[in-house]
């Protein structure tokens, strides 16, 4: 049928490498989403701060990452940085970049749920005495997280994509690095992507059914 | 009625007879005018960029001189390292003038002619690094351009040195500027490179320290692997470029220097 | 910092990189959108169980690399059909299809966001399906629909700096060359970065001008 033939034998043989590969891609997506969330609550608590510097940062850094390409942040992060004589490898390159686009999303997203959070609440929290902070992690914030549950996951799946930009600074442990790596060996490039395109459609699929196992879990109430 | 039919009776039958009359590549680049050069475009002095950000360079040269050998005008299509052969088998290029090894791993997939240049590796290392020598190198952050047979080669060093890291860029100009940034400690890249890049300023605090202990790179045209008459065509056109001398011109013109032997001692190819 | 070597004509080369961004995206978000919409009505018409084909296709280009999307369908066409087509057309064509499947997404939620409850009304006025469709759902889905679209649309600008995996000579892989033969890298990125925010930004703005405007009814 095609003038064309197919090895999947020598791509299936180098499989093992690439489920190491995934393993290092879901490590990454799995670090920039913990650091990622933490920093967008911080950033949010920032713009609700009310403190004008504090505001401007975060408002910079959430137009900054939602506003240019992922690749961009990610090639600034190892040779943009690298002008200062800052040097980072490209694992912590890679897991910058992602980590800082997934912080101003995420923000984003926080600031859309505290939308529906009427404040009357942290108000009556405030009233029962409790301080600015506190109304806000008691209060807020697991609301905030909940109504911002599947824009998470989501952006957990984009976390999980973007490793595949990693290549650009030099990784080569991740899925799509190594398969890159394997492919400038033998040049069976249809089979091998193929192969890499089933791991990360399996990848994000788990992820996809592990975040709704997880939310039946942690909302149920 | 009739005529439609007729008409289309012959134009069915033109088409099986353009389709059984076999044409092979060359039958199609001579055809269609224009011949297709992969040439990699970040590799000075083998192939860059001018002023003006026209392709220039060795490579650039040798797929001219090519195309006029063949009676068609060339185009040049950039590819990074990685994507050289990609390129030629989804047919976007019809031939590689983009310094690629002929491995046999690599022969498996496309065909190449007979070594057209040669390279020496060296080792270029950012001089706080300390690195004097390819031992030195040992234990340190290095890399080199994803794809290429001295990543390949050194990634198999430094694993079985079992001690520093290998980090595979996506193009000569990003290991540059990675070494010279001193995000790497060295780097092995063909010689020419090296010296191209060194000499050029871009790049401050690298020097080229010492020569790596990889066999001698030869470089070839490639094409697809069937394409016979268009290998045996490439065959001649490497000989000639030397037997005219254009090969030791275009040397001196990019490279300059001891002219690379491009055989091999004890054997024809 | 500003003492640079750029010169006027390697600004409209950086121009003609920007160019071919804004080209591959309008292409790209023209088709994917009419494709998008088709596939959306479609999925919401025949229910999850009869579409489910086509949410799975869909569903593939949601999750899976565009790298690795470029990288495939180039492979694919080139190496395994023979076809000839060019880094653009492959480049326009996967993300054409990347866009339909986020656009899918949208319509599909925007038209389920009109109140079932006022769409039958429109129909037990006489009112036709394609009727019903046109000055019910359209103006009300619409609603819904454009700030997403909008923000789709600029994430696919953004996803087009990939596309320099086929050989297409985009922004940043005109920006790469030119770092290349400059060695001024962070200049340079900034200009690069700095063209992106410039579109980007004040149509994100713009768009969130409108969900606000329009949430408020």
């Amino acid at each position: 049928m095609f003038n064309y033939t197919f090895q999947w034998n020598q791509a299936l043989a180098r499989l093992p490498q690439m489920l190491d590969g995934a393993l290092v891609t879901m490590q990454i997506a799995i670090l920039s989403m913990a650091i990622g969330v933490l920093l967008a609550i911080l950033l949010t608590g920032c713009r609700l701060s009310g403190i004008r510097v504090l505001q401007g940062f975060a408002v910079t850094w959430v137009e900054i990452a939602r506003n240019t390409p992922a690749l961009f942040q990610i090639y600034m992060a190892h040779f943009g940085v690298a002008s200062f004589g800052i040097h980072f490898s490209p694992f912590t390159s890679l897991l910058i970049g992602i980590t800082f686009n997934n912080a101003g999303y995420l923000a984003e997203n926080f600031r859309g749920a505290l939308k529906a959070i009427s404040d009357t609440q942290s108000r009556a929290g405030r009233s029962l005495g409790m301080t600015p902070v506190q109304a806000f992690r008691y209060i807020v914030l697991p609301q905030m997280l909940r109504i911002a549950y599947l824009p998470m996951t989501n952006q957990m799946v984009w976390a999980i994509l973007m490793t595949s930009l990693g290549v650009t600074v030099g990784m080569n442990s991740d899925l799509y690095g190594v398969t890159q790596d394997l492919n400038a060996l033998t040049f069976r490039t249809f089979e091998l992507f193929a192969i890499a395109a089933v791991i990360f459609y399996v990848i994000t699929k788990v992820i996809g059914l592990g975040a709704r196992l997880l939310a039946t879990r942690l909302f149920r109430y | 009625m009739k005529l439609p039919m007729t008409l289309g009776g012959l134009m069915v039958a033109a088409g099986l007879f353009a389709t059984s009359a076999h044409a092979d590549k060359l039958d199609d680049i001579i055809s269609s005018g224009t011949l297709r050069c992969a040439v990699v475009l970040d590799f000075p002095p083998m192939g860059s960029r001018d002023e003006s950000n026209n392709p220039v360079g060795f490579d650039v040269d040798y797929c001219n001189d090519l195309a006029a050998a063949l009676g068609v005008d060339a185009e040049i299509v950039e590819t990074p390292f990685p994507e050289r052969i990609p390129a030629l088998m989804s047919g976007r290029v019809d031939v590689g003038v983009a310094s690629t090894s002929d491995t046999l791993e690599r022969a498996k997939t496309v065909g190449f002619s007979v070594p057209y240049f040669a390279f020496e590796n060296v080792v270029t290392s950012n001089e706080e690094s300390g690195i004097n020598s390819f031992d030195d190198m040992k234990g340190k952050t290095v890399g080199a351009t994803a794809g290429t047979f001295e990543a390949i080669a050194l990634q198999a060093q430094v694993e079985e040195w079992g001690e520093g890291e290998f980090r595979p860029y996506q193009s000569q100009a990003d290991v540059f500027l990675a070494l010279s940034q001193g995000q790497i400690d060295a780097t092995v890249s063909t010689s020419t490179v090296a010296q191209a890049n060194v000499k050029s300023g871009n790049f401050p605090g690298i020097s080229v320290v010492g020569k790596a202990p990889f066999d001698i790179d030869y470089v070839a045209l490639f094409t697809n692997r069937e394409e016979y008459g268009f290998i045996n065509y490439l065959n001649l056109f490497v000989s000639q470029q030397v037997r005219t001398g254009r090969y030791e011109e275009l040397y001196a013109k990019w490279v300059g220097g001891e002219l690379p032997d491009l055989s091999a001692a004890g054997v024809t190819r | 910092m500003f003492d640079t070597a750029l010169s006027a004509h390697d600004l409209l080369f950086l121009a003609k990189g920007a160019g071919v961004t804004l080209l591959v995206t309008a292409i790209s978000v023209a088709f994917g959108t009419i494709l998008g919409i088709l596939c959306g009505v479609f999925r919401f018409q025949v229910g999850p169980y009869w579409a489910s084909p086509v949410t799975f296709i869909l569903d593939i280009f949601r999750s899976i690399p565009l790298l690795i999307q470029l990288v495939l369908a180039n492979a694919f066409l080139g190496m395994v059909l023979k076809l000839r087509m060019s880094g653009f057309t492959i480049a326009c064509g996967v993300l054409t299809l990347y866009t339909a499947a986020y656009c899918a997404e949208i319509v599909r939620g925007s038209i389920g966001s009109v109140p079932g409850t006022t769409r039958r009304a429109g129909r037990s006025l006489g009112m036709t399906w394609f009727q019903d469709m046109r000055y019910i759902v359209l103006p009300l889905a619409t609603r819904v629909a454009l700030p997403s679209w909008i923000g789709l649309a600029l994430g696919v600008m953004k996803d087009s700096a990939l596309v320099y995996v086929v050989q297409v000579t985009e922004l940043l892989k005109s920006t790469q060359i030119l770092i290349t033969r400059l060695q001024e890298p962070l200049f340079l990125l900034m200009i690069c970065g700095a063209f992106y925010f410039l579109i980007s930004f004040p149509i994100a703005r713009f768009g969130g001008y409108l969900e606000k405007r329009w949430s408020n009814d």
